[in-house]
């Protein structure tokens, strides 16, 4: 797999899956601060931290391993194979909240995308609507919130299930009841949970080379990806750090002492 | 930074084209697209290369190309915020060097494979203070575009990156969060010792 940094933004969403699902998988170095700095989006900061520590070892001592083991034993195809078959089952989701934020022209290609797929597609083995050009969107509950203008609220990172927001959790409940996966059985939601641990690998490892503080690495990347998706890529709010750019500039390298 | 809802099914720029004009341009007459594009094609060159040029091949081919279209001094001063005040004219220049170098670091580990991917721009906007923003995408084999944008900021007289946004997560802002964090929780030395484990671990993997 390439491991180039651009892998880390392609495999970013299945990370956060991931991280919604399983635990997160980051390294502990630069987390165990007790004193930390009150930041608006992370009022819970103390909180969240310890969460992230304990989401670290339970995917440290469970998650990984099986992980492991499941990408060793399991073929590439079989990989993509069960990869397709949940994701075109949460295209049931994408459909639904295509229709609650009104998004019908974008509504009726992702309901063709189940349709095909989930015939022609093998019960959604095969992505037989990648091939035509129909791409996979994004669409939940939680960007559906955004949508009708539910504000984002602080973040929150919740034991074992991972990195969300306020305005997340309602979001992931409604996602979760409205997906079918959820009512197949148990045994097929764990072999999705380890198959989506076992695709976030690539992320994973990209996080542990490239953040100073892990913690903070993912709630940045968490919280622009998610206000990036809930504004369909229209958000300025990323080159926002731009307007900070005149009083920088303004501040010349002091003299160095000899 | 980067990208989504972009449909792209043909791979519509090759980069080959654009480097050799690019290359033969003087760096300080460069547009801002320019710049990008041949900043693109230079990453893609080594990672074509990567395997034979090895880490310090890669360090070393790289160098001259991130130096050249990314204004690193600048960034150093962006991602540590109001902290930058507080450090001393030593401590300025020693954060300044070492993020060149974590950023040539960076990018020599991370570009060394290569499975067909290319570059291709989608359109550029000046920002209200008189930036530019340069839109385009790298498309990836059997996967999504990504969406990548760059922010440049004229520079004397040429144009540079100050920051990439890729599928709308900040490079710069994220860098930003991070560090301010550590010099203000945990202090200068503790980060410059981070920095430094990261040059070293990407020399390494």
């Amino acid at each position: 797999m390439n491991n180039n940094p651009y892998r880390f933004v392609i495999n970013l969403p299945l990370k956060l899956i991931l991280t919604l699902t399983v635990s997160s998988v980051f390294y502990l170095n630069g987390c165990a601060t007790s004193k930390t700095v009150e930041n608006e989006k992370d009022p819970y900061e103390q909180f969240n931290r310890s969460a992230f520590k304990f989401n670290d070892k339970v995917d440290g001592y469970l998650a990984k391993p099986i992980s492991d083991g499941y990408r060793y034993i399991t073929p590439q195809f079989v990989q993509t194979g069960v990869y397709n078959f949940y994701n075109n089952l949460k295209n049931v989701n994408v459909v639904i909240n295509d229709a609650l934020q009104a998004k019908f022209s974008q509504g009726a290609q992702d309901t063709g995308r189940l349709a095909i797929n989930s015939t022609l597609g093998l019960v959604g083995i095969f992505d037989v609507a990648k091939n035509i050009g129909w791409e996979q969107n994004e669409e939940d509950f939680d960007q559906t919130l955004a949508t009708w203008g539910v504000p984002t609220g602080s973040y929150l990172v919740i034991p074992i299930l991972g990195p969300t927001t306020v305005r997340g959790v309602p979001g992931a409940a409604f996602d979760t009841a409205a997906n079918p996966a959820t009512y197949i059985g148990g045994a097929v939601n764990v072999v999705s949970l380890i198959n989506t641990r076992a695709n976030a690998e690539g992320a994973l490892k990209f996080i542990d080379e490239a953040a100073l503080d892990p913690y903070i690495f993912t709630r940045e990347s968490f919280l622009q990806w998610r206000n990036n998706l809930a504004t369909d890529g229209k958000s300025q709010a990323s080159y926002g750090i731009d307007l900070d750019l005149e009083s920088e500039e303004s501040t010349p390298m002091k003299e160095i002492k000899k | 930074m980067i990208f989504r809802y972009l449909k792209f099914g043909i791979i519509c720029v090759s980069m080959v084209l654009p480097t050799t004009k690019v290359f033969a341009l003087d760096n300080s007459t460069a547009t801002a697209k320019q710049v990008v594009e041949k900043f693109q094609a230079d990453l893609i060159s080594v990672m074509k290369n990567g395997k034979q040029l090895g880490y310090a091949g890669r360090y070393s081919n790289l160098e001259n190309s991130v130096t050249n279209s990314h204004d690193l001094p600048k960034i150093a001063r962006v991602i540590v915020g109001k902290e930058w005040e507080k450090l001393s004219g030593d401590q300025q220049k020693k954060l300044e060097d070492l993020i060149i170098r974590l950023s040539i670091s960076s990018y020599a580990h991370n570009f060394k494979d290569y499975a067909g991917e290319s570059f291709s721009y989608d359109s550029e906007e000046e920002t209200t203070r008189g930036g530019i923003l340069i839109h385009s995408h790298l498309n990836i084999v059997n996967d999504k575009p990504v969406k990548f944008d760059y922010m440049l900021k004229e520079t004397g007289t040429s144009w540079r990156i100050i920051n990439i946004v890729a599928n709308g997560v900040s490079d710069l802002a994220l860098k930003r969060s991070e560090y301010t964090s550590i010099l203000q929780q945990e202090g200068f030395d503790s980060l410059v010792s981070k920095i430094n484990d990261k040059i070293n671990d990407y020399s390494k993997l």
